[in-house]
């Protein structure tokens, strides 16, 4: 078997345990019928191009985007983790090169917001059923999403893992880069309508891309802004990486 | 061909030479042991020589490969066990053996059968459904060692593998790598417990401040160095004149506990013995016990660093 691929099984084992495959089901859930429908009263439908969603499909469809980031985050930390209980020195006097520890690093970030996107489709689906609009154009919107947005999160947690050794400075972190991608976004909430400060800012998250290309691939609207945001994920995402790699390859021992 | 060759190797970090030249020649079948105190180069040499870190200078051939330029090679070949813990806190004992069994590509039915042979040779049978994270310290070092072994390898680098450990688990541990050498396997061994290296080792390094300042089996090191013996004499009742009565006789010392206790160390010690025992036949005094200490290699240890110590002021 390929080092690359030993690794990935022994990242998956250690990521996709019991505890964190029903929290990827759990938490969005809440998020979606509870809040969703509670929501409802304030916010009855969303203007969406040519369309108008109800509220509960549009929060389904940004927990999507909201779910990828989360898991993909959890996934990133795997390098902060390693590097605290030691294996990520135990791993590199083994059979292994960075290059494989790297990779196997993407793969797996990549194999985890896969498979919470597909969670979350399935578990959102009775919500948006009516509105979605899927065909052989939008799906592989949805697997891009999936992918460059598993990437680009997986990067941003994997940077942090490489410049932060306490818990409590990860912990602050890791929080507030959280807090800030999770609200200032469209995943909840549109842009439009919102003050205009906000609406700017929401365009400083990477978030708010993902989920518009998601919605995108949901609900059939692909337009040029669509396209334009993609290729900012694109461009984000590969830079983000090159820099994670750069630092995890000169990580000291 | 020797198992580990290195040439001058060095490690510098700024102006500090961690590694500082090193010439070093072990052969195969040996247990190595590499004795130095805290700061001495022990870990810097076992990163340097695993293909951790690269060397600033030098030259190094491990198992006969150039560990400079094909260190993915050494390191497909070797066994190691870091100083610092390493575990995977979710997974339970039986698990993290199987997982790194799987990460060094050991076959599945090889894996299962290690696993049963490691937990019991280990005793870890009691813990094997539990998690790494759960695990004592002394428990967690156990299954890190023994995981080690799930792999085949030529070369096993141990460092301070025993810490932690309980006297009992210290043994078997031991015991467990002699076996092991027996059966063809090289043993790279750091520890600051001498009796331990002592027990184990085939041939002993002592490293001091980056260099290698002796180098030997443990018993010509004693030999070389471990010329003061020491003598103890036990007298039943204490005679606090004693020094009037053993006036003009160096190298020895006294304590008045449980008795009068003469401590004799010398390089001459037998000679010192002679002349005390004339005074004290001469004033009838009762000798009750009477033995020789072997020198120790911890002796050793301290001398020859002392020395390294003060040569270098």
């Amino acid at each position: 078997m390929h080092p690359v691929i030993r690794l990935v099984n022994r990242n998956l084992t250690i990521s996709l345990n019991k505890g964190f495959l029903i929290w990827q089901v759990i938490f969005p859930l809440i998020y979606i019928f509870v809040g969703g429908f509670a929501y409802t009263t304030l916010i009855d439908s969303v203007p969406y191009g040519d369309k108008t969603l109800a509220y509960p499909a549009y929060i389904a469809s940004g927990m999507i985007g909201f779910n990828i980031m989360n898991s993909t985050l959890v996934s990133g930390i795997i390098i902060w983790n390693d590097r605290r209980h030691g294996m990520f020195e135990q791993i590199l006097v083994g059979p292994f090169t960075r290059t494989h520890y790297i990779l196997s690093n993407v793969y797996t970030i990549g194999i985890v917001g896969l498979i919470s996107a597909a969670l979350i489709t399935a578990v959102g689906y009775p919500l948006f059923f009516e509105s979605v609009e899927f065909n052989l154009f939008t799906m592989p919107l949805l697997i891009f999403a999936s992918v460059i947005g598993s990437i680009l999160f997986g990067s941003i947690a994997s940077i942090i893992s490489t410049r932060l050794k306490s818990s409590e400075g990860f912990n602050v972190v890791i929080n507030t880069v959280f807090l800030f991608f999770a609200f200032v976004s469209t995943a909840f909430y549109p842009a439009e309508g919102s003050p205009q400060p906000l609406s700017v800012a929401f365009y400083f998250n990477p978030l708010t891309y993902l989920v518009d290309v998601v919605r995108a691939g949901m609900f059939g609207n692909f337009d040029t802004f669509v396209a334009i945001e993609m290729l900012v994920l694109v461009t984000l995402s590969l830079t983000l990486f090159l820099i994670a790699t750069k630092l995890l390859a000169k990580l000291e021992l | 061909m020797s198992c580990i060759e290195t040439n001058s190797l060095s490690k510098s970090y700024g102006s500090v030479n961690a590694v500082d030249g090193m010439d070093l020649s072990v052969n195969y079948g040996k247990i190595f042991g590499f004795l130095g105190p805290n700061g001495a180069g022990k870990t810097t040499t076992i990163k340097l020589l695993t293909t951790l870190i690269p060397p600033t200078n030098g030259s190094m051939k491990i198992l006969g490969i150039d560990a400079i330029r094909s260190p993915l090679e050494v390191r497909k070949k070797i066994g190691v066990v870091l100083q610092q813990p390493s575990y995977e806190p979710t997974l339970s004992v039986e698990k993290s053996l199987e997982k790194y069994g799987m990460m060094w590509n050991v076959e599945k039915k090889t894996r299962q059968d290690r696993v049963e042979e490691l937990l019991s040779a280990f005793d870890l049978e009691e813990i094997r459904n539990i998690k790494n994270d759960e695990l004592s310290i002394g428990q967690r070092r156990r299954v890190q060692v023994a995981r080690e072994f799930m792999h085949d390898m030529k070369l096993l680098f141990l460092d301070e593998p025993t810490v932690g450990l309980d006297p009992s688990a210290r043994r078997g541990l031991l015991d467990f790598i002699k076996h092991k050498v027996k059966d063809g396997l090289t043993v790279f061994f750091t520890t600051h417990i001498l009796n331990e290296a002592e027990y184990i080792c085939d041939e002993v390094a002592i490293i001091n401040k980056g260099k290698i300042i002796a180098i030997d089996t443990p018993d010509e090191l004693k030999n070389k160095f471990g010329r003061e013996k020491t003598i103890k004499i036990h007298l039943s009742s204490i005679r606090k004149d004693l020094s009037n009565l053993l006036i003009g006789i160096k190298d020895y010392e006294t304590d008045f506990n449980s008795g009068t206790n003469i401590t004799i160390r010398s390089s001459n010690s037998e000679e010192v013995l002679l002349k005390i025992l004339q005074i004290l036949t001469t004033n009838n005094i009762v000798i009750e016990d009477l033995s020789a200490i072997p020198t120790s290699l911890e002796e050793i240890f301290l001398s020859v660093v002392n020395k390294s110590n003060a040569s270098s002021y």
